[in-house]
């Protein structure tokens, strides 16, 4: 004697084993469950039907009711797994190890920043914090606070940028020194990397648009022992330890005794080379004794307090560690470029 | 500026190599930047006279020579035009070997035979020798050369420094002045030849010779006159000084007054007196207009601001920076007027720039030069004169000058030299530091000294200025490292960079690559974004071109440019990114400088993988996916996304990103104008977003909620809708209906179906969870909530649940 509830549910089998088998995702998987199981799905449905089988029938249907819902958890924990597994790869069949994963693109810096970061990070760790200043600064902050004359050459617009109402594009991020002693009170100990604009005609070594790290420390009894001692640990802690550093005289209006800081060159290590015009050194900072003028311009007293200052070029620091034969890479922003930092 | 070694030694006995040489000038602030050595004349070349001349019988052009070569005589072929019996001339000898500067290939001179006749050895031009001079013959060499003289020992081969002179030492553009300071080096006294002049016995009337109408633009000017000189060539050794720092000889006169500047740094000039109106100097201020043609050909229209060096009627230079044309000695000067004078630095320097006229004199005039030299340089000047050109000093120096500077004495405290250069050095070391440098020492206590300086050290002028001396004598390699210590290290809440880097670090987790552009932007990429008007960009008064004439108002047009060469150098997929300072002029639209943050994503999403993964590409929901991810990772948990108009972005694809209910970015798929025309086949997305408002500190801490340990329930709900009904409508919905024990919504599915949902219809599922923190919830009371929820939506929403 036939039972049309157990024929549906046969037929409701046959149809969720092929609609599972070719399910792709979990959301048609969970279409069939919904069919099924569902509120308006076949069991809700058929339980409403039970009130019409023939009482000697309601046992076996009962039995097979419930046998059938096992059934189908089965055939949708199955299709679930398949789905979770992967494919054959579920069964631990063998697949080509070496075909490409899929990659977790996880990004780069650009190598500027990774200078920079890297260098605050070594500065951090003695005790130096960051400090900023605007890019578009006043020549007071730019030069006339930091003992430039009145008609030194840097301060011609053939060399600065200039703006109508008499500012200016930073030269260098020395200005930053200027407002962060203006703002406090001494002991200082600050590094501020950031972006500087000089008028130069771009090509492989200069860009009109640079960046410089600047260092400032003030206290009582600094001495250029101190910057000696900080701009070594610096190369070392950038370029390893076999870097050796010197420190040659020079001339800056806002330092006195002024010094550029020379690095062995890492290209040759100090034998000769074209990098380091065979000179076996590697010009890397302008740096010096903080200027009595400069301390008194920002109201520190030079009887006092005395410092020092540093200032370096990070794209040289990144050409150089990189191996980047021109600045203007840099700002090309290739993208095969950016992906080798 | 080049400083010739063999010069340079005419001043100071050096006793070290020239690489030592080098190295200590530039550890002494003589920064040596290139070391130029001359070629050495190979052994073997020797003075040759030659005796007879024959006509090679063989060769018309040939000549056989009979050359003495000190002991022998040797028959050699020449074929030069001027080997003419009597010549002394270079003769390299049998065994002399040559070396090809270019290609460092070897030639042996050896016993030959030209056109049968025995030849030994050869007669050299200036040329074969890498010599200057004239190429078209023999060279010829002074008679008085002996025979068989090595040549090496007549033509020593100089080597030139080229040398970097830091602005503040003028005293050091001159080989005097670098001899006082390798003196200093080497405790070797410098010494200055010896020259005099002596006062003409009945002297010429020099009252009128010399008016000086801007004291202050010429604090001091001299001169003398010199009658009856001979122009001539200048004797070799003063030509070969002049071409060992890369000067031309010109004639003795000239040349003289070149010599002086750079022996002793102070500039002259020669005029011919007869050439000078009323024979006299009047230095005075160029009237407006005021025209003059320069040695150079320059023809220049001068102002009130210029100094001119005039004659009683029209200007002949220009003062300091460079001779008039008709100015200077010629071969028919008789009578010269010599100049020695000082003038305004500033002025100097700028007139040279404003009008773009400098020379060596104008170097050293506008850094500054020495008073008292000015003197002693027309001395030097006048008896070299006299020696190589003959004539008669018939003046005495006319001297006009004002106040002579006078160095200030300054006060020296031995410990604060020692505390600021950290080295630990003697009192009495320091006192002669200063003594070997030319500087005065008085008033000696074991505390401090009183140190004047002399006239060519008017640089220094307090303390730190002789700590600095102190320092690069003694030598900053003296300088010792310490360990570095830290007392009074600032708090890292302080520092100003670390919520950057941090949000820099999680720009770069999200797999976007660091770009960095120019902060200049011509106008047209600026305004690409469509955000700003021409009157709102900051423009650069004095840009190297009009190409960079403003500051990025936005990062977005310099990152469409690299999109555009990117996708030119078939780099079609980008995961790019910056953050950067970007620059407003209106104050309504945005303060004057902030940061921004400027994301690209285009291409393939797996280019990496195969088969069905390569076809799928980036759309709309990774790059808000991304800028999802990076709220998460600043703990920003208040925002949302609403549709947005934009110019930057396409219609239909462009979503304004609000924090806490303000705009803090916009994001969606790039403007059909900016990629019309591109080589990709990839539609191409951006978000830009405000820095400001993802720094951290901004979003507050983050609390601990308690996680649920009962077990959840679901629930689905699917409904039919029209196109237009958002997601974001839905879950909006649903949270206002605040529905009991609800955790969380997610949708599950969408699909669109024309033939069974109906045009402009979708189909949308949603799984609700629900939880009790405290307790297992029962079906009863979570079919209760859903089912109230259901009619909510039934009845509020334009929907048709399924």
């Amino acid at each position: 004697m036939s039972n049309p509830i157990i024929e549906k549910i046969d037929a409701a089998l046959v149809d969720a084993e092929q609609r599972l088998a070719a399910a792709a995702s979990e959301a048609e998987i969970e279409k069939v469950r919904v069919d099924i199981f569902g509120r308006k799905g076949l069991f809700p449905a058929l339980s409403k039907e039970m009130k019409n089988v023939a009482p000697e029938q309601r046992k076996d249907t009962g039995i097979a009711f419930n046998v059938a819902k096992q059934k189908f958890q089965k055939l949708l924990d199955a299709a679930n797994e398949r789905l979770n597994a992967g494919t054959a790869e579920s069964d631990g069949e063998e697949i080509d190890l070496t075909l490409p994963g899929r990659r977790w693109k996880v990004g780069r810096k650009h190598p500027v920043t990774k200078i920079i970061d890297d260098a605050v990070a070594v500065f951090r760790r003695m005790g130096f914090i960051v400090a900023s200043g605007p890019e578009l600064e006043t020549v007071y902050h730019n030069f006339d606070a930091l003992n430039t004359p009145k008609d030194h050459p840097s301060r011609d617009p053939g060399d600065t940028f200039y703006f109508a109402d008499g500012r200016l594009l930073r030269t260098q991020t020395s200005p930053v020194q200027i407002r962060v002693m203006e703002s406090q009170e001494p002991p200082v100990r600050i590094v501020a990397p950031g972006r500087c604009f000089r008028r130069d005609t771009p090509d492989a070594t200069h860009s009109m648009n640079f960046h410089q790290i600047e260092g400032l420390y003030i206290d009582e009894d600094v001495s250029l022992a101190d910057l000696k001692s900080v701009l070594r640990a610096f190369a070392h802690e950038m370029f390893g330890p076999s870097v050796e550093v010197r420190l040659r005289p020079h001339f800056f209006p806002f330092t006195e005794p002024s010094v550029e800081y020379d690095f062995s060159c890492i290209m040759c290590e100090g034998k000769g080379c074209p990098v380091c015009k065979n000179s076996g050194w590697l010009e890397i900072a302008g740096a010096g004794m903080v200027d009595p003028n400069v301390l008194k311009n920002v109201g520190y007293d030079p009887e006092k307090w005395s410092g020092f200052a540093f200032g370096m070029g990070v794209e040289r620091l990144a050409m150089l560690r990189y191996r980047i034969s021109d600045i203007r890479w840099l700002y090309e922003n290739d993208v095969r470029f950016l992906e080798q930092f | 500026m080049k400083v010739s070694y063999n010069w340079l030694k005419e001043y100071v006995k050096i006793d070290c190599g020239i690489d030592e040489l080098a190295e200590k000038m530039t550890m002494a602030g003589i920064e040596v930047e290139a070391i130029e050595t001359a070629k050495l004349i190979p052994d073997g070349i020797v003075v040759g006279e030659i005796l007879e001349r024959n006509q090679h019988p063989n060769a018309d052009k040939l000549s056989v020579c009979k050359v003495f070569d000190g002991k022998d005589e040797l028959q050699i072929v020449c074929g030069a035009p001027n080997c003419d019996a009597g010549k002394k001339v270079p003769l390299a000898t049998i065994g002399t070997v040559f070396v090809d500067p270019e290609s460092g290939k070897e030639f042996k001179i050896k016993k030959g035979k030209l056109r049968g006749e025995k030849s030994f050895g050869m007669l050299c031009s200036s040329d074969e020798l890498g010599l200057d001079g004239d190429h078209s013959g023999l060279m010829e060499l002074d008679a008085e050369h002996p025979a068989g003289t090595p040549l090496g020992e007549i033509f020593a081969g100089d080597t030139v420094f080229d040398v970097e002179i830091t602005p503040n030492r003028p005293d050091w553009l001159s080989h005097w002045g670098v001899a006082r300071d390798v003196s200093c080096l080497f405790s070797k006294a410098a010494e200055m030849p010896e020259f005099s002049v002596s006062i003409p016995a009945s002297p010429e009337n020099n009252d009128k010779l010399v008016t000086v109408e801007d004291r202050e633009l010429c604090p001091r000017y001299t001169a003398r006159i010199i009658r009856n000189v001979k122009i001539d060539e200048s004797p070799e050794w003063l030509k070969e000084r002049l071409l060992s720092i890369g000067l031309r000889p010109i004639n003795n006169i000239v040349d003289i007054t070149n010599f002086v500047l750079h022996e002793l740094g102070q500039p002259l000039h020669a005029f011919d007196l007869d050439l000078l109106a009323e024979n006299r100097i009047v230095v005075r201020r160029a009237a407006e207009k005021e025209k003059i043609t320069l040695l150079d050909g320059t023809e220049l229209e001068l102002q009130n601001r210029h100094l001119v060096i005039a004659d009683a009627e029209k200007p002949m230079c220009l003062a300091g920076v460079m001779g008039g044309l008709d100015s200077g000695v010629t071969d028919s000067t008789v009578n010269i007027l010599l100049e020695s004078a000082a003038f305004s630095t500033a002025n100097i320097r700028a007139t040279s720039r404003e009008l773009g006229v400098s020379s060596d004199s104008s170097y050293r005039f506008e850094r500054g030069i020495d008073w008292d030299m000015v003197e002693t340089a027309s001395d030097r000047a006048v008896s070299m004169i006299l020696e190589m050109a003959g004539g008669k000093l018939v003046t005495d120096l006319a001297d006009v000058q004002g106040q002579r500077p006078e160095p200030a004495p300054v006060s020296c405290g031995f410990e604060n030299i020692r505390k600021l250069i950290g080295v630990e050095i003697e009192n009495a070391e320091i006192v002669d530091i200063f003594s070997r440098l030319g500087l005065t020492v008085s008033e000696v206590t074991p505390e401090k000294c009183v140190v004047v300086p002399p006239q060519f050290r008017l640089d220094v002028q307090r303390e730190a200025d002789l700590a600095e001396e102190v320092a690069r004598i003694h030598g900053l390699d003296q300088v010792p490292v310490l360990p570095v210590v830290g007392k009074n290290a600032a708090s890292i809440a302080d520092d100003s960079y670390l919520d950057y880097e941090n949000l820099q670090n999680d720009l770069i987790s999200l797999g976007l690559y660091q770009c960095l552009h120019y902060s200049m932007v011509n106008e047209d990429s600026a305004l690409r974004d469509t955000r700003f008007n021409s009157d709102d960009l900051i423009k650069i008064d004095n840009p190297l071109s009009l190409d960079l004439a403003c500051m990025r108002p936005s990062l977005f047009g310099e990152m469409l440019d690299t999109v555009e060469r990117n996708v030119s150098r078939k780099n079609t997929t980008m995961r790019l990114f910056e953050m950067g300072s970007v620059f407003c002029g209106n104050s309504k639209l945005f303060p004057e400088e902030r940061v921004e943050i400027c994301m690209i994503l285009s291409g393939q999403r797996r280019p990496e993988r195969f088969s069905d993964e390569l076809k799928e590409t980036f759309d709309f929901y990774d790059i808000k996916g991304m800028v999802e991810a990076l709220l998460e990772r600043r703990d920003i948990v208040n925002y949302k996304f609403e549709k947005a108009v934009d110019g930057r972005f396409a219609p239909g694809q462009c979503a304004a990103l609000l924090i806490d209910g303000k705009v803090a970015g916009h994001l969606g798929m790039l403007a059909p104008e900016f990629t019309k025309g591109l080589r990709t086949e990839f539609p191409i997305f951006a978000a830009q977003l405000e820095a400001e408002n993802l720094l951290e500190g901004k979003t507050g801490n983050i609390y601990y909620k308690p996680v649920g340990q009962y077990p959840s329930t679901t629930r689905d709900v699917a409904f039919i809708a029209d196109n237009s009904l958002e997601h974001q409508k839905v879950i909006d919905f649903i949270a206002s209906a605040r529905v009991k024990n609800l955790e969380k919504v997610e949708i599950f599915d969408i699909f669109y179906n024309k033939e069974t949902l109906g045009v402009d219809k979708k189909s949308m599922a949603y799984t609700l969870t629900f939880r009790n923190p405290e307790r297992t919830l029962t079906d009863k009371e979570v079919n209760g909530a859903f089912e109230k929820l259901r009619s909510r939506m039934a009845a509020q929403l334009d929907i048709e649940l399924r």
